[in-house]
């Protein structure tokens, strides 16, 4: 009977210490007086001020390099870069613009023939030539920028840009213009355009909207590849 | 007689020299199978005076009523009811009734053992 009577005990006692230990807070209590305190305290506002001078020293040096980096080259150079990316379309852009439609013509929509959903890559490329003709400087269809190496071609009987398949009509074509009364111009000159007619025979529709001040353009999403350029050798003239 | 206590003594310092702790979220049924454990010592005391100790009544109990404590309370904070406040209930009071035996057992073992030592 002992024997495990002991061992029990043994294991209460156990049990009995643990819960002790693990409900037992840790009480280590503040005992320092006044000046004890006062003396931490003094240190820690040091530390503070010390901390206080070092930021400002540090805002100082970042509005020093901030003015130099202004008067400098570098932001010249920089602004170049930024006048250029825009220029190559790799910026967003907005400003006034038109903005254009394709949809497919409701009433020419015959029962159990297909409805045209598909925009030929020459109607698309007339549009943009009559568009760049009367001043266009940016242009944007189904989201897709079209820059100097856009490509639009029919692949598999699909119209890509770009690699981009033009799926679901209504497409909308972005156009950005440098001034409001170019804007204007553009609206007026491409609601009396060939182009709506070209399209008409295709049985689709172009909706050509008023100037509107804003319209924003994206950017151009892909690199650009750039096979047969290279940059002219310093020193050498030609 | 004394080496239960002995053992008792032993197990405290082991553990309290082992310093282990146990989560704070454990904590509950640790307290709680204590407590059983406990209830079961006393009562394998009361029993042991009582004569009607029993070897593996004592030790199945302690078990048995340690998993059942622990599981009570497990149970209740799954359920979202104090579940372990009843097995508190149930071992507290029965932790004073057997204390309460014990103490008359040994009462009157002593007076009349007195008497007799006396006579003797």
């Amino acid at each position: 009977m002992n024997v495990s009577f002991t061992l029990i005990a043994a294991v209460v006692g156990f049990m009995i210490a643990i819960q002790f230990q693990t409900v037992k807070k840790p009480d280590e209590r503040d005992t320092r007086d006044v000046w004890q305190l006062r003396a931490a305290l003094l240190k820690e506002k040091e530390l503070q001020s010390n901390l206080l001078g070092e930021i400002r020293s540090n805002e100082e040096k970042i509005s020093a390099y901030e003015s130099e980096r202004k008067q400098s080259k570098e932001q010249v150079l920089r602004d170049t870069l930024q006048e250029l990316k825009m220029e190559a379309g790799l910026t967003e852009i907005s400003g006034p613009g038109i903005t254009l439609k394709i949809e497919p013509v409701i009433e020419d929509i015959k029962l159990g023939a297909p409805v045209t959903t598909v925009v030929s890559p020459e109607l698309l490329k007339r549009l943009l030539n009559e568009l760049n003709m009367y001043e266009a400087k940016y242009l944007a269809i189904d989201g897709q920028r079209i820059i100097n190496t856009t490509v639009i071609r029919d692949i598999n009987r699909e119209t890509k840009i770009d690699g981009h398949t033009l799926k679901n009509l209504p497409i909308e074509v972005k156009v950005g213009v440098d001034t409001i009364n170019t804007a204007e111009k553009l609206s007026n000159r491409m609601k009396v355009s060939k182009a709506r007619d070209e399209f008409f025979t295709e049985s689709l529709r172009l909706t050509v909207s008023e100037a509107n001040p804003v319209v924003t353009i994206p950017a151009y999403e892909n690199p650009i590849r750039i096979k047969y350029m290279e940059p002219i050798k310093e020193g050498g003239g030609s | 007689m004394w080496l239960p206590f002995v053992g008792l003594i032993i197990g405290i310092i082991l553990g309290l020299l082992t310093e282990i702790r146990i989560p704070e979220e454990y904590s509950n049924y640790l307290s709680i199978a204590v407590l059983a454990a406990l209830d079961t010592l006393f009562g394998g005391i009361r029993a042991y005076l009582q004569n009607i100790y029993d070897d593996k009544v004592f030790v199945s109990g302690f078990f048995f009523n340690i998993i059942l404590a622990a599981s009570l309370a497990f149970l209740g904070v799954h359920l979202g009811v104090d579940l372990y406040l009843a097995a508190v209930f149930a071992f507290g009071v029965r932790l004073f009734q057997n204390i309460a035996v014990i103490r008359r057992i040994i009462l009157t073992k002593w007076s009349p053992n007195k008497e007799k030592v006396e006579k003797n």
